[in-house]
């Protein structure tokens, strides 16, 4: 009789990466379907490219490190998504698998891999992708009709023309932006499904809740003009970054404390850059800008043990 | 706190049977907390059951009874669950002994009560009674804390998946642990006792509370707290905060907040050594797993091989085993073979095929923080495996890995199967070693 002997405990809970990756692939379903419906072709093309691409650097840099394949983890997959998601629907298939590719090699690969990296790799690609080609990146479509008549974001509307699109049409998406940051209803419904199901924490989110609607909240109550705080919460990558990108692990504290001020400082942040920045939206710059600051905030609020 | 499946649930219902008498017993000289016993017999002498053989060395240690009549064999080192060798007398039984020796009539409880505080201590003491929880604390100890306490906690929980003993014990037993705590209350003087028991016993909520409510005994205000059936509910300083409220300082004992824990089979063998003069020789121990053909709870002598068992026809395997574990599968240890005694402190044998283990490889940390979420000590246990692997004491030190109570629970939540267990085991190490 051989016996396994191993320390325990016996027992492990029934998930693990690659299954957390696909319950995040599957919370995204719903921003992803109303993509196509809003942006039909376009955002197939951008998805496809983002996703093949992502896949593929990262299998070929696995194979350079002489590391095994991680296409069974889906994390590449789910970048390239995550990538799709925050680019506008006009952008040409190059340019959308140049930026995936930046995010899995440069974001991702070149930190170490899985787990290793500091910024959300997602992001950056949409970060080199707006210093490479700023023209490209801030072209928009209008949404249902693939006419090349270039339109403005809700958030340019509302900062350059002073025009506050109605929440309505923001929460379901009937307006010019990325693929998947239009659609609110969208957003929240693979958020909440991803928060309820325990896969994302609640913390992070929360934390760039309160601090867009509570900063939101006073600005509008001293000048309406400032649009109101269900606008702030709908318009542009605050609903996406909410539920998506303040709660990618890898990137984000992972103290509990952490998690929550993580959350806060983002929200803060994103509500400066669209009040006092020449830009009209911060969702993006305000993450990778935290992303820094992880390992400090980890430092700061490092648990006290339990009886101390 | 986490919420595992509690897997209790055939061998729940199975009363406690008796287990046959070994052929040989191995008696360790070690089944508590402390310093081994030293054995006061020799190779051939000849032992009657339940005579003293070891005696406790120092005040941490305990007494050790001979669990059957027989001849001793040899004292030498022999398997240990938890010390993998320990020096043990091994007992050749009597063959003519009868399967159990027939219980003596219990004492009236006034005969018992009326005894001075200091005897009924040193019965305890004498009848070499450890923590039955696990821990195997001298129980004597225990009950001289250097302060005074307020609150007795007597510890129902059994939050380990598949260990059913203490719930067997606690229908089986009612009565008899409540006059085991009598003699704790007689003892302690708490001004309150608390039975804390988990919300997935009802049947044991419903007994305590059924005799509770006769108000025959002496106790002061005595009550049973239902628990969720959460992990580790039972952890001595866990079950005071979800009673009490009330947090155990660092690296100190329940006393000072003034309380005392004490498992329910605690108080069961308690309740035998002053009502039955009954030292503690034998236990309840929950033997289960998909590699039994019936999960049993099983009154067990101590120094039983598991392997005698099977040999006798007790217990019987459906399929080979692949691990088998004493205690539970949180924080029970692995051993290497069926040649293991069973201890005053052990609560289960659990046995399991190879489709019940799942031997994963450990992948990167993705920072995910599922183990700080889970840790009921709030601790980062992420930071252990990390400068673990780099043999960073300050570091793991300043993480205050020497609060963690290795309940496997951040173990269990990470998705990259990290062992932080074996991390956190090595980082002790570590540091101890200086």
């Amino acid at each position: 009789m051989k016996l396994l002997v191993e320390i325990s405990p016996h027992s492990k809970a029934n998930y693990d990466i690659p299954y957390i990756m696909r319950q995040v692939i599957i919370a995204l379903i719903p921003a992803i379907t109303a993509s196509i419906i809003i942006f039909k072709i376009r955002a197939v093309i951008v998805l496809a490219s983002c996703i093949i691409s992502a896949a593929v650097t990262e299998e070929v840099t696995l194979r350079i490190r002489k590391k095994p394949s991680a296409i069974k983890d889906s994390s590449a997959i789910l970048t390239g998504i995550l990538l799709a998601l925050v680019l506008p629907p006009s952008l040409p298939w190059w340019a959308a698998s140049l930026g995936a590719i930046f995010a899995v090699l440069v974001g991702k690969q070149l930190f170490g891999g899985l787990g290793q990296n500091i910024f959300n790799p997602a992001l950056l690609g949409r970060a080199f992708l707006m210093a490479a080609y700023p023209v490209m990146l801030t072209s928009w479509t209008q949404p249902f009709t693939l006419s090349a008549v270039t339109s403005a974001t809700p958030l340019s509307l509302w900062k350059f023309s002073h025009i506050i699109t109605n929440t309505k049409s923001l929460f379901l998406g009937n307006v010019s932006g990325s693929l998947g940051e239009t659609s609110a209803i969208a957003i929240i419904i693979g958020g909440l499904y991803l928060i309820i199901r325990k896969i994302a924490d609640w913390r992070a989110p929360l934390g760039m809740f309160i601090s867009i609607a509570s900063i939101s909240t006073i600005a509008y109550s001293l000048n309406p003009a400032n649009a109101s705080p269900l606008f702030h919460l709908f318009a542009g990558g605050a609903m996406l970054g909410m539920f998506f990108m303040v709660t990618d692990p890898v990137t984000t504290p992972v103290t509990k404390s952490g998690r929550l001020i993580f959350g806060l400082c983002v929200g803060a942040l994103v509500m400066t850059i669209r009040f006092f920045a020449g830009l009209p939206e911060g969702v993006m710059y305000s993450i990778l800008f935290f992303n820094a600051f992880v390992p400090l905030i980890n430092k700061l609020t490092k648990p006290k043990s339990f009886g101390r | 706190m986490i919420f595992l499946k509690d897997n209790k649930k055939p061998q729940k219902n199975s009363y406690t049977q008796k287990a046959p008498l070994p052929k040989t017993a191995v008696v360790p000289l070690s089944q508590h907390i402390g310093r081994p016993a030293k054995p006061i017999v020799e190779k051939n002498s000849l032992v009657e059951e339940n005579q003293i053989i070891a005696k406790a060395d120092g005040l941490i240690s305990s007494n050790i009874h001979s669990p059957v009549k027989g001849k001793v064999k040899d004292i030498k080192e022999f398997n240990h669950p938890i010390l993998k060798h320990s020096p043990a007398v091994i007992i050749e039984t009597d063959t003519k002994q009868e399967a159990y020796s027939s219980e003596t009539a219990a004492k009236d409880p006034s005969q018992v009560l009326s005894l001075p505080s200091e005897k009924l201590i040193e019965a305890i003491r004498q009848a070499g009674i450890v923590g039955m929880g696990g821990a195997t604390f001298p129980t004597a100890v225990k009950l001289t804390p250097p302060k005074k306490i307020d609150t007795l906690i007597v510890n129902g929980a059994e939050c380990e998946p598949f260990l059913t003993c203490d719930f067997r014990i606690m229908i089986e037993h009612t009565e008899s642990i409540i006059r085991g705590i009598e003699i704790i209350t007689k003892i302690l003087q708490p001004e309150r006792v608390i039975i804390a028991v988990e919300e997935n016993k009802k049947e044991a909520i419903k007994r305590f509370n059924s005799k509770l409510h006769t108000k025959k005994y002496s106790l002061p205000k005595a009550e049973v707290i239902v628990l969720a059936s959460a992990y580790p509910q039972g952890a001595e300083k866990q079950l005071i905060y979800n009673t009490l409220k009330r947090k155990t300082p660092a690296g100190k004992l329940p006393f000072e907040v003034g309380a005392v824990v004490q498992n329910v089979g605690t108080c069961f063998a308690i309740y035998q050594a002053l009502y039955l003069n009954k030292p503690l020789t034998e236990r309840v121990v929950t033997f289960a797993g998909d590699a039994l053909t019936e999960p049993k709870n099983l009154l067990v002598k101590t120094g039983t091989l598991v392997s005698e068992l099977f040999s006798q026809g007790i217990l019987e395997f459906k399929k080979g085993p692949a691990k088998v574990i004493f205690g539970g599968p949180m924080m029970g240890i692995a051993v290497p073979s069926l040649d293991f005694p069973i201890l005053k402190g052990t609560s289960g044998v659990l046995f399991f095929t190879q489709s019940a283990i799942d031997p994963a490889p450990e992948q990167t940390c993705i920072r995910c923080g599922r183990c700080v979420d889970v840790c009921p000590m709030n601790l980062l246990p992420l930071m252990f495996a990390k400068h673990g692997k780099t043999q960073d004491k300050e570091a793991l030190k300043d993480y205050f890995i020497e609060d963690c109570i290795e309940c496997g629970s951040c173990a269990y939540a990470c998705p990259a199967k990290i062992p932080l267990v074996n991390y956190i085991k090595l980082g002790k190490e570590l540091i101890r070693k200086k």
